[in-house]
Order: structure tokens, then sequence, then C-alpha cells
């Protein structure tokens, strides 16, 4: 049966891999092509690199760190998020050596050019990503290039049960970077658009993962911070999931041989 | 055998062609990476990735010139690798977007799964009959990524997996076989199976 995943994430910020706190509030980490390279060695099942000023800046996608990227020939899938406004620019992102698109600002600026994608590439490569939160009861949905939250429009939800993407990137924003924190509500509270999610944000433990993993609607988890405070940590997280349906750890001396 | 092989990646302009050309190599073998025929004629043997629409594929495909050229080459025995995408247009037709013509080299249709979800992540390949070719990889995890699935006679039908219910996943007409998921990300599994494939399909 498919396997529910651990799901590495790169917060890159004016070319270095970040910590990033909330939306707001960032650490450097390094070089973000060392951080893939071990999330890739460790075993991860995707890895999200998600270059967080490209929708800000309105510069494009970062292929100059795709191409490091493919250079590493990574055996791990990649999902690229971040300044693909095109379909043009969507397809050059999966010749440069991406698998899939996450995308953010695209759902706010252009469904058009999502459907567009969808029919290039295929719905399977695109990702919608929605960073959440509440307001008294009320569900928001948030810009981040203008920290504005909205609820999330009709348009979209049509999107959705259209399907022109796979999954959605439940983001928990307001709690992302804070150990145990992930607010399982916005699962269960998310439309019912009938698109496995996978939650992110304040996901640092692996009793969150086993409680999310128990959820039919959840088909993945993500980890960003909390995979860079020591190392090998998605074999550990995958240690301590065994009895879940998850992918069995992998240890270099298998990876590489 | 690995150093003297050529391996030919079919290059039609849709998907990610460079994990696909680093584990080839990783493995041994000289690669080329190209839609021009001459290129291709040199090579022992053809790998057709591919991340995308059927529909759009099958056009690029046109638009290269390779749809005659990959199927006179199947027809001659030449030894050809579908992954994923490139499974896929192995087959008569698929309804991705309605219906397309494909390949006509694996003979059957690709149709939407059931609960029309898609099929993505790590999964566990059953191989439902006896093949050398796959026997290492029978219960390891591949990663798949695709929305339909193949449906055509058992006799094509080498692997499963399951998602909603059974669904082939490796299919094999004569020295062409196809892969729905993706060997070259798929870790250590993959690499050993795609080696076994090449290694079994070039001594077929």
């Amino acid at each position: 049966m498919l396997k529910k995943r651990l799901v590495g994430v790169v917060t890159v910020k004016n070319g270095w891999a970040v910590q990033s706190f909330g939306y707001r509030r960032y650490l450097p980490l390094g070089k973000p092509e060392c951080i893939v390279e071990n999330l890739c060695r460790w075993g991860a099942d995707e890895i999200i690199v998600q270059v967080i000023d490209r929708d800000t800046d309105n510069s494009g996608p970062d292929f100059q760190l795709l191409t490091k990227l493919a250079e590493l020939g990574l055996e791990t899938p990649l999902i690229y998020g971040g300044g693909i406004r095109t379909i043009e620019e969507g397809v050059k992102v999966i010749q440069s050596g991406a698998d899939r698109l996450s995308l953010d600002a695209l759902l706010h600026d252009n469904l058009t050019i999502v459907y567009d994608l969808a029919d290039k590439l295929g719905r399977q490569a695109l990702i919608a990503v929605m960073p959440m939160s509440f307001s008294a009861d009320e569900l928001l949905w948030l810009d981040y290039r203008n920290k504005v939250s909205i609820p999330v429009t009709s348009d979209l939800l049509r999107a959705f049960t259209d399907r022109v993407v796979s999954e959605v990137l439940l983001v928990d924003w307001k709690n992302e970077g804070v150990p145990s924190s992930f607010d399982v509500s916005f699962v269960e509270k998310f439309p019912s658009v009938d698109l496995p999610l996978i939650a992110f944000g304040g996901i640092s433990e692996h009793q969150q993962m086993f409680d999310l993993f128990r959820r039919p609607s959840i088909s993945a988890v993500a980890i960003g911070n909390f995979l860079n405070y020591r190392e090998h940590t998605i074999q550990k997280f995958k240690e301590a999931l065994v009895n879940m349906s998850v992918r069995s750890p992998v240890y270099a001396s298998s990876h590489n041989d | 055998m690995s150093s003297s092989t050529v391996v030919a990646v079919v290059d039609y302009g849709m998907g990610n062609l460079a994990s696909v050309t680093h584990s080839l190599r990783s493995l041994g073998y000289r690669v080329r990476v190209s839609n021009e025929i001459e290129v291709l004629n040199s090579a022992n043997l053809l790998v057709l990735p591919g991340v995308g629409a059927f529909p759009a594929a099958m056009q690029s495909l046109y638009a290269n010139d390779l749809v005659t050229y990959l199927q006179k080459q199947a027809s001659q025995g030449q030894a050809i690798i579908g992954i994923c995408l490139g499974m896929q247009l192995l087959a008569n037709a698929s309804y991705e977007h309605g219906y397309t013509e494909g390949l006509g080299i694996i003979p059957g249709e690709f149709v939407q799964f059931p609960d029309s979800r898609c099929h993505i992540g790590w999964n566990t390949l059953e191989c439902s009959r006896e093949d050398a070719l796959l026997q290492e990889s029978n219960g390891q995890p591949f990663y798949f990524n695709h929305s339909f699935m193949f449906s055509g006679a058992d006799q094509y039908i080498r692997c499963i997996s399951y998602n909603s219910g059974p669904f082939p996943a490796v299919i094999h007409n004569d020295r062409v076989i196809g892969l729905q998921f993706h060997p070259e990300k798929s870790q250590t599994a993959g690499k050993v199976l795609l080696k076994n494939v090449i290694s079994g399909l070039l001594h077929a």
C-alpha cells in the first residue's frame, strides 16, 4: 500500500537556507544544496525547496539554485516552489531538475495559469501551498507577500474540486518553527475538497506525526527547522513511526551502495 | 559490461532529465541525451523519461519526429525503457484530457484511477509473474507520481502495486519495459532495479 511520507522542507531566502519562524523571522542555516544533500542521504521521502523571496520581488524561479541541485544527482524526489509566474517557467523548473512544483503566490494571482500548468505537466506535478490561520472560528488564507489573510476564495475551492492540483500543503504558519505546536484543527476544518493534505508548521515530535498519519486525509507530514537540530533526524522519526504506514528508514550504508 | 554500454535518454522536451542521466551514469553506463536520431541509433538501449501530461508529451514526440522512429526501433528489437509518463507513451492511448493515441508499442490504454485520485508517494512492488529482471525488486518500495493507470492484457503486466485497488506498475513486451514509478528517484531500490532491468534487456 501507499506509504505516508516524511517530507523535508528547505526554506531559502537571499540565496541561503534559513530557519523560518512564523513567516517573519529568519536565521541562516547554510548553503541550501548542503541541506538538501543531507536530507537525500538521510532518506527523506520527498524534499521541498521553497525560495521565499522570489515571489516577493517578482524575480522568477531560482534557476541557479536548481542547477546546483541538479548537479547533486538527487535520488529523492524534489519539489520546488518560488517565483513561478508562467507556464514556461513552470515547465523550465521541471526541466531544470524538479519533479513537482509547489504553488503559492500563483494561487492568489492567476488560477488560469494553474489550470494551464495542470494541462501541460499533469496535476500530479502540482501542490497548492496554503498558509492558514484562524480568526475566531473563521479559516483564513495568507498571502505571505503582503501579510494579508483572507477567506479561501470560491474560485480556488472550485479549482480544488476540479483537481487541478494533486495535494495541498496545509501550513500552520503562525506556529511555524514553534516545537510541537501544529494545530490539528486546520486539518479538521479545511474545506472538504477530497485532496490529500500535507501538514506543515510546528511539527517536531513523532507523536504529532503519529496522530496526523492516523487521519485518512493526511498523505504526508512536512518538517523544516526541526530536521536541522541534530543529524539523521529523518531516520530517527521513521524508527519511532515503525508501526505506521511509512517507508522504512534508509541508512547511508544501504543508500550509497 | 556497464562501461561500454551506451544508454540514450530520449530528449523530447518533457521532464527532468538530470536525475535519470545522473542515475544511469552512477551505474557506470555511458549516457547520451538527445533527440537526434543519429545519436539515438548509437545506443544499446533507449530510455524514454517524462514528467507531464500525455497529450502534451505526444505533441512533443511528434514535433521532434520521434513517433515513427520509436515505433520502428521497438519493432526491430531495440531495448527500450519507459519511465512514468514514458511508460504511458508506450501504450496505444490515454484518456488524460481526452483521448490521445500513443506509440502503440505495448498494447493497452491508460485510464484514470477508479477514485480519480492521483497516486503519489512510495509504494511496494508485487511481481505477479516470473521475471528474472524484477525478482530482486519484489517487495521493494519505489516512488510513484501519476494519475492514470495501465489497462491491458495480463500477459504484459509483470508487477503490480496497490492504491485503491491493484494496478499495473511494470509492463513488458519483448525488449520493451515500462516502469510506472521513478527508479531514478527511488534511492537504492531504484538503482538496483534499473541495473537489473538494463542488464536483463540487453541480454534478452
